[in-house]
């Protein structure tokens, strides 16, 4: 049985990365850019745990460097999210759009 | 072990105190204080939140009190297992900001713009501990949490003025371009943590250097990426071109006081940070064969340095709005503070070249709290904040006039006021740093620097003719609070004390800058590395695939 | 075996997140995310960090993908509009932007040879084993591996004890900044017509509001 090579979880990181780096480039919806975001945020963490994986950590490291990596990103995530929902709520509330490109009477 | 966690927390009893006053504000605010119309809530706890901040402010100076080392502040140590780098510049640059949080804390009483004066208050506070904790961190997993923690509380507080839509879409935006910065900051992380195993910023430093076969980021793709990425994250954070198309919505959309604490705290910390990861860390790919042209990040830097100060200039120009004038000259400031960047970089076994940068950012920050007081006091009476709106006001206010005077010479960089000497030491250090070959490059940048100083002078004089040479136009100016008084008047004197006399200046900033986490180790013939060179993690190679 | 399957979550979690970022309706965008984030639990449990797959579904799954619904449902976005659409020229440019990116991506990934001391990345094709009895293998690893929740857990409190504090502070501020900033100000009105009229009057306060700056 052979094990999977390493790049190829890095691979598959890149490719939705990428993914979601589409998303924010081509969405103007506010919403749908918060989720591009995940996309990448995620993209992330698989590369963190496959490092982490695939590795022998050193005398001084932590033996969990990736996965306490990882949890912390997904701490920040869940935080910017609930922030990114209160912001657009609140310009919906005053604008009744979710559109990034409407946003734009400040510009210069 | 115990003991020694329990005598660590010693140095980290400003932070304690910052996170749990901006609790106890809270509380205060729906406890005691429900029911009370807002501007009395605002008033107190503007009161109760300075109280705080001085007391934070008392508590940086404890390890000093308790007499631990020597005379000359705290010695460099790691403290909580290297997570946290403590040392002088640390803890003066605590104490600096919040120094300036105070002042921010005492703008925001200015006029009642929020409904939520506690959170506000909280918010606050926690921007402040992510901004000392970001100076502190020496590790990459706490920088990116107090990084996130400083922005994420800076997205909502930019958002306060919710009467005004454009608070809001400044809010907006300032999220939408921030989150996806920073997850790409994160996306060249991961990749980081791959090549050097470990999230230490000094053990990447020895883990990258031995690895060289080739010098810099040649023939290396994925480190160039990383570097990339994480400039990517770094330049948005400091407003840097072509990062930077939220700073000046978010600027001119926050109350004022929110975008004196963007302009300064925040650039502040971030500023401190990149420069911390890039010579701390990264400085093993600063450049090939010590050719600035060739593969390294001190080449991207010179281009982003470039374009950052020409483009913040020019759109300078085009602006009829105070605060958004002043977000693209900070986008300018920080292209010029990238040149200096690039000069420790270069420089050879010096470890104080890091000394003008962070006079640099200490005179900007001063000027800047100045001018957005003035900015504060415009929108307290007006409620707009263009640049007509300071017409006649040397007719009204001259003192006044005259020390805003003072701070937009010091913006521009005229001899005299401390901006002068900013600008001098960090052009004169990039050209009198590193060698031959890399003149020609820093000849440019300086020069280009000198040309956008001059161009400068043009916007920063509309101020100036408004002030000064315009009839008084609409509703006169009320007279200003007692906290714009002194922010204004305050933060001139500094300008032309300094200004001058900077010598007591550049000696504690050149003392603060001789410190590990302006070292590259690549520059560096001190002791080994501590960190051997298995430090971190050891991809093993397959025996199929040898 | 152990290919097959990462092939065929690969794929699913490429499809999921393509069709997050494509679909029109943003609640299908939505319920693909919720694939995307169960496939990369999925991922996880295949690098061997189940602890790490359970966090990942409870958090995304059950928090972040939920708050993402309430955002949708708020903002009555549900059936897909003109702003959802994604228009073809952007799809175009940005397309070739993001393809050459990946292409960057893949070759510095595969290009990767490793330099003194450390293997390259294409190199590695196995993990290291866990079980004691490999040379490599130290014990702290193998208790991470094995025990991983256990060994987070003691690492919070003493190495990671700074980083989980300051998560402490930032999550106290993402919940009191949210919910400050989605309140309602001002006694709140769940009548239609009450609505309206604030809303006419928000939009007479926002015509006498400052005239925003252009260039």
């Amino acid at each position: 049985m052979h094990d999977i090579p390493l790049t190829w979880f890095l691979i598959f990181a890149s490719a939705c990365f990428v993914i979601g780096l589409l998303g924010v480039l081509v969405r103007r919806n506010a919403i749908a850019v918060l989720m591009a975001i995940e996309i990448m945020l995620n993209a992330a963490n698989i590369n963190i745990i496959a490092f982490w994986r695939y590795s022998v950590p050193g005398p001084e490291e932590s033996p969990v460097s990736g996965p306490m990596l990882a949890i912390f990103v997904i701490t920040i995530a869940a935080a910017e999210v609930a922030v990114g929902i209160g912001l657009i709520l609140l310009c919906y509330r005053r604008r009744a759009s979710a559109d990034v490109d409407q946003y734009d009477s400040l510009s210069g | 072990m115990s003991s020694e966690l329990l005598f660590e927390f010693v140095y980290f009893i400003p932070e304690i105190v910052l996170a749990f006053w901006g609790l106890l504000v809270i509380l205060l605010d729906v406890a005691l204080l429900r029911g009370r119309p807002s501007e009395t809530r605002g008033k107190i706890l503007g009161m109760v939140s300075l109280v705080g901040a001085i007391l934070a402010l008392v508590s940086v100076f404890v390890p000093d009190m308790l007499s631990f080392g020597s005379a000359t502040g705290a010695p460099e140590t790691s403290i909580f297992f290297g997570a946290i780098f403590q040392g002088p510049v640390v803890e003066r640059f605590s104490a600096f900001i919040i120094i300036l949080l105070m002042f921010v804390i005492a703008l925001s009483t200015t006029w009642n713009f929020t409904e939520h004066w506690g959170e506000y208050f909280g918010l606050l506070f926690w921007t402040a501990v992510g901004m000392i904790m970001l100076i502190a961190a020496e590790e990459l997993v706490t920088l990116f949490l107090t990084l996130e923690l400083m922005t994420i509380s800076l997205y909502i507080i930019t958002a306060f003025e919710k009467d005004l839509n454009r608070s809001s879409e400044g809010a907006l935006k300032y999220f939408v371009y921030g989150s996806v910065s920073s997850a790409l900051f994160l996306f060249g992380l991961s990749l980081l943590y791959g090549l050097a195993g470990t999230t230490r910023l000094s053990a990447i430093g020895a883990v990258l250097e031995p690895q060289q076969s080739v010098a810099g980021l040649g023939r290396n793709i994925a480190g160039a990426m990383s570097v990339l990425l994480i400039l990517v994250g770094f330049g948005f954070k400091i407003s840097a071109v072509p990062f930077h198309q939220w700073a000046p919505d978010a600027y001119e959309g926050a109350p004022a006081p929110v975008s004196a604490w963007l302009a300064t705290g925040s650039k502040l910390a971030s500023m401190i940070a990149l420069t911390k990861v890039l010579i701390q860390a990264l400085g093993a790919w600063a450049s090939g064969d010590g050719n600035l042209a060739s593969p390294g990040w001190v080449g991207i830097l010179a281009v982003i340095a470039a374009l950052t100060m020409t483009y913040g200039n020019f759109a300078a120009l085009a602006q009829k709005n105070l605060k958004r004038m002043l977000a693209y000259s900070s986008i300018a400031h920080a292209g010029y503070m990238l040149v200096g960047v690039m000069a420790v970089a270069v420089a050879a076994g010096s470890r104080v070249a890091a000394g003008p940068i962070l006079f640099y950012l200490v005179v900007y920050s001063v000027a800047n709290i100045g001018a957005f007081a003035v900015a504060a006091w415009l929108f307290r009476d007006k409620k707009t904040d263009e640049i007509e709106d300071l017409n006649g006001l040397f007719a009204q206010y001259p003192f006044l006039a005259v020390c805003t005077l003072l701070l937009m010479l010091s913006l521009i960089g005229i001899p005299g006021v401390a901006g002068f000497w900013g600008k001098f030491f960090m052009f004169s250090e990039a050209l009198t740093q590193g060698e031959d070959k890399h003149r020609l490059t820093f000849l440019w940048l300086v020069g280009l620097g000198l040309m956008n100083s001059v161009i400068s002078a043009f916007y920063y004089v509309r101020v100036l003719r408004a002030m000064f040479l315009r009839p008084s136009t609409g509703a006169p100016l009320k007279p200003p609070t007692f906290a714009i008084r002194v922010a204004v008047i305050g933060s001139a004197l500094v300008v032309i004390i300094f200004g001058l006399y900077p010598t007591p200046l550049t000696d504690e900033t050149d003392r603060l800058a001789d410190s590990r986490i302006f070292d590259s180790r690549l520059k560096h013939t001190g002791p080994a590395p501590k960190v051997a060179l298995n430090g971190g993690l050891q991809p093993v190679a397959s025996p199929v695939g040898k | 075996m152990n290919q097959i399957l990462f092939g065929v979550i690969a794929t699913l979690g490429v499809l999921a997140a393509l069709g997050t970022v494509l679909a029109r309706n943003l609640v299908h965008a939505a319920l693909f995310l919720v694939a995307f984030f169960f496939l990369v639990a999925c991922q996880f449990v295949m690098l061997e960090a189940e602890f790490l797959a359970a966090v990942q579904v409870l958090v995304y799954i059950g928090a972040v993908a939920i708050i993402l619904m309430f955002g949708i449902m708020l903002t009555r976005n549900i059936q897909g509009d003109d702003t959802t659409t994604v228009s073809k020229a952007g799809f175009i440019s940005g397309g070739l932007a993001a393809a050459g990116l990946l292409a960057v991506l893949v070759f510095g990934i595969l290009d990767d040879e490793g330099r003194t001391g450390r293997a390259g990345w294409r190199d590695v094709t196995t993990r290291p084993a866990v079980y004691p009895v490999a040379a490599r293998a130290s014990a702290e690893q193998t208790k991470a591996v094995n025990n991983m929740g256990f060994v987070v857990g003691r690492e919070l409190l003493t190495r990671y004890l700074i980083p989980f504090e300051v998560a402490g502070v930032l999550l106290t501020a993402a919940l009191v900044g949210a919910i400050a900033l989605a309140v309602q100000d001002g006694p709140s009105t769940d009548d239609p017509a009450e609505r309206a009229k604030k809303a006419a009057e928000h939009t007479a306060a926002a015509e006498t509001e400052p005239q925003l700056t252009s260039a």
